[in-house]
């Protein structure tokens, strides 16, 4: 038996986790860093690249790299026209079939891209285990999250993606609820803790209540398409308008897009940071984040609404996600609650520790613990007039059941067809389509007089399956279910072949790309330091004559190895930057303490 | 107990052995047993079949049966074992949500005891026939509703017809109200008599008269639906 693992496959970042010795920990690679950007760059020869490298083909190879596959995970064509022009790859498929994504001349689904991504996990997992002396290193499962308000064709194509990469999907869990699992470690709470789950592509709220070791969610609410993501769009297509009627190739959106990135993250610890040159305050970008912020905050009534809670009878907030860190998220969440949120454990890791102790209750059997989880949305089937009869109302605690009696209309019919939908709307049109498929075999009768029960099962994933009984002939029908936005079995078996023939990077490929994250690390430390309001002032009082310059060409020289595949130099010129900063990083490390000694913040000069 | 026979012998499909019906695990082999033959809501959570139960009680009995047949906790066991635990999971699941809501724990009770049919608990045969003490308020509404919509037709200020919609809709919601004071009194007298034989005439009574008032309530949601719609539908003519 190989290993388990928790996986937190997310929009912007995944990383994976396992329990030792009781606690959880996540693994880092050999530079200290946990996340592994979800980006995948597949180049001509059809050799994939993962993470960081994928990140850095962004700025060179525009058009063979993805990111944020996860807001496409379970989606049609249809569902994603509007975005799709604003990204740098191709987005394609049959009109009312699942998303295709075009890498050059290749095309991909996203769940096989997603698996691309897990496929690293898994081997930074494995690298980890053997690295640790263990004999049987392999990870074979894993238990990976999902938005708690995923759809059932959204988690589909997550498990469908655990299977490409090769692994046994213990279970599909909510993101919020494994992050409250992760908390709940430390502190052993009764009571009502609300978590704020805000990441890169999507919003979850759920409300918990936890007794006697029994995680029981009340109510979630959401928005799968509201994140980090859309600050950052905001903030792109605001410096496109600057540059004018210019035509910008997609690398260069991409560098834009990369500084904006950057200066959103400056800002959630210093009042004002430098955007392509300008000085960009924490007060202007709150002004332009504003609405997108608003906006998670319905969800968060509306679920409150359904636990049948007030705001303050919430006990705890926990804050989960990168967009948690945006100190006008935490105001807005704090006043919504009436109390401070807690942030205590890392937001970017909490949720992968939360999975990797639900992997360990699974294979335990440890009963120290329980989750019982919801599903998000209401399951109904279409009748008469395109109106949906709801069977399984949302909220509503998994596993749950829901069964419907349906008949014939015609004599002698022997086929009765079935749409399951999902969602709260009252007609047809406004719900997600989940499957459309036909009973047969019903015995040739009167109208009206055969009995077919369909039983609606949701299990501990929130994955639906069907199964049709006839009643009078107590005729067991094994329902055929084609998922309306999904892959086959037969698919999904076809990509895990497929994506052992892919041709995997090599060791000294590896090694090279090591080389260049750790380059990286180094460029965006310096960069950032570049871009502290306090640097003039540095530059002026505790530099030497030259120093700047002499840190500056280090960066040039590094940035420009940095494009080859040139391992031996990029080691060089990384020492030579790294060499070149030491006193600066000591400077600002020395002023950093002064001023937290002086009871004031070093972002506040 | 009349109610819940304990003749019923559920058996177990690891080791072929005999258990009562609310029993979970096989008495034989420990197995979970298979959801097949089995008791009501009440009978499963090891409860009384009575309508007042106490919140903590419900909940502490939800957790504590969780924790000994979530499928959480049959990752490792035979595919029959997981199969049970699932199904066994899923109605616990649906009871607790159902015996938690004081309407919904009326309405299965009046179920389980054969006086409502499935038909009636969806309002579809309440709507047919306007229940005998509704009768005034009914032609009332009917009446002020024809005036909304000629109101509405005649391009009548929206604050009009809506003050006019409000004051038809005060003495319906004031009468739901008076339901649900009606059905907490019935429903203690429900837990007096329930352990009363089946056929006990007192016991009858009371089912009868929770029926009535389960089926008035059902008209009266009815109603406000309607009233509600009528609402809703000229926002959205207002919109377009």
């Amino acid at each position: 038996m190989g290993k388990v693992v928790g996986i937190d496959l997310g929009t912007t970042n995944s990383l994976v986790a396992y329990v030792r010795d009781g606690a959880p920990v996540v693994i880092r690679d050999k530079s200290g860093d946990a996340l592994v950007p979800s980006v995948v760059s597949v180049d001509e020869d059809g050799t994939s690249y993962v993470g960081r490298e994928a990140v850095r083909r962004l700025s060179t190879d525009a058009a063979r790299t993805v990111y944020s596959v996860k807001r496409f995970m379970g989606k049609g064509v249809d569902d994603v026209q509007g975005e799709a022009r604003l990204l740098p790859f191709a987005v394609r498929g049959e009109a009312g079939g699942v998303v295709r994504i075009g890498l050059g001349g290749k095309e991909f689904t996203p769940p096989e891209l997603s698996s691309i991504i897990l496929r690293e996990l898994k081997r930074r997992a494995e690298a980890h285990f053997a690295a640790e002396g263990e004999f049987d290193f392999e990870v074979d499962r894993a238990v990976i999250t999902v938005p708690a308000y995923f759809n059932d064709a959204q988690r589909t194509a997550t498990r469908d993606a655990g299977r490409i990469a090769g692994l046994d999907v213990l279970r599909i869990i909510n993101e919020p609820t494994a992050a409250s699992l992760a908390y709940g470690l430390d502190k052993r709470h009764t009571g009502v803790i609300a978590v704020y789950d805000f990441g890169g592509g999507t919003f979850d709220i759920s409300i918990l209540r936890v007794e006697d070791g029994v995680f029981q969610v009340l109510a979630t609410n959401g928005d799968t398409h509201l994140g980090g993501d859309e600050f950052d769009a905001l903030l792109v297509q605001r410096e496109l308008a600057r540059c004018g009627d210019a035509m910008l190739s997609a690398e260069q959106i991409q560098d834009i897009r990369k500084a904006v990135i950057h200066a959103k993250i400056d800002l959630s610890d210093g009042e004002r940071t430098t955007l392509l040159g300008r000085d960009f305050t924490r007060v202007e970008f709150e002004a332009i984040i504003r609405p997108i912020v608003d906006r998670t905050l319905a969800p968060c009534r509306q679920a409150l609404a359904d636990a049948g809670l007030k705001p303050s009878e919430v006990d705890e907030v926990v804050l989960v996600g990168g967009s948690t860190r945006i100190p006008l998220v935490r105001r807005l969440v704090g006043e919504l609650f009436g109390r401070t949120p807690h942030s205590e454990l890392n937001p970017d890791e909490v949720v992968a520790l939360g999975a990797a102790v639900q992997a360990d209750i699974l294979m335990t059997g440890n009963r120290e613990m329980l989750l019982l989880d919801v599903t998000p949305l209401s399951l109904g089937i279409e009748t008469m007039g395109g109106v949906v009869s709801k069977i399984i109302l949302r909220n509503s605690t998994i596993p749950a059941t829901g069964s419907e009696m349906f008949t014939t209309g015609v004599e002698h019919q022997t086929a009765v067809d079935i749409h399951v939908l999902q969602g709260e709307r009252e007609l047809v049109q406004d719900n997600r389509s989940l499957a459309r498929f036909t009973l047969r075999g019903i015995p040739p009768m009167p109208a009206g007089m055969p009995r077919v029960q369909v039983q609606f099962q949701i299990d501990a994933n929130g994955i639906l399956s069907v199964t049709a009984t006839e009643l009078r002939t107590a005729l067991e029908q094994t329902v055929e279910v084609k998922p309306s936005y999904g892959l086959t079995d037969e698919e999904v078996e076809r990509m895990l072949i497929d994506s052992f023939e892919h041709a995997e990077t090599d060791f000294a490929a590896r090694l090279l790309i090591e080389a260049k994250n750790d380059a990286e690390s180094v460029v965006q430390a310096t960069e950032k330091t570049f871009r502290l309001p306090m640097f003039a002032e540095i530059a002026a009082e505790d530099l030497a004559p030259g120093e700047q310059k002499r840190i500056e060409q280090a960066l040039i020289g590094l940035k420009h190895v940095m494009q080859s595949s040139n391992r031996d130099a990029i080691l060089q010129w990384t020492k030579v930057l790294n060499d070149a900063t030491r006193h600066l990083a000591e400077v600002v490390m020395n002023r950093s303490v002064k001023e937290a000694l002086a009871g004031k913040n070093v972002e506040q000069i | 107990m009349s109610s819940t026979p304990t003749s019923i012998i559920q058996v177990c499909r690891s080791c072929g052995g005999g258990s009562p019906v609310a029993a979970h695990f096989c008495q034989q082999c420990t197995k979970i047993l298979t959801l097949g033959r089995h008791g009501d809501y009440f009978a499963f959570l090891g409860l009384p079949r009575t309508l007042t139960i106490a919140p903590a009680l419900l909940e502490q009995q939800f957790r504590a049966l969780s924790r000994q047949f979530h499928p959480d906790y049959f990752y490792n066991a035979t595919p029959a074992e997981r199969r049970a635990s699932l199904e066994r999971s899923s109605y616990l699941n649906d009871a607790f949500r159902t015996l938690k809501h004081p309407v919904q724990r009326i309405v299965y009770l009046l179920e389980i005891e054969g006086v409502l049919t499935p038909a009636e608990r969806g309002g579809a045969v309440a709507s047919a026939t306007v229940p005998p003490d509704l009768l005034e308020e009914v032609f009332a509404l009917n009446e002020e509703l024809d005036e909304v919509r000629a109101l509405k037709a005649s391009g009548a200020p929206d604050a009009q017809w809506r003050e006019k919609l409000q004051h038809a809709a005060a003495p319906i919601a004031a009468k739901r109200d008076a339901h649900a004071r009606d059905l907490a009194a019935l429903a203690s007298a429900w837990d007096a008599v329930a352990d009363r034989p089946a056929d006990a005439p007192e016991r009858r009574q009371v089912l009868q008269a929770l029926r009535a008032r389960v089926l008035e309530r059902n008209y009266i949601n009815n109603l406000l639906a309607t009233i509600e719609r009528e609402g809703l539908q000229v926002s959205g003519e207002a919109e377009a």
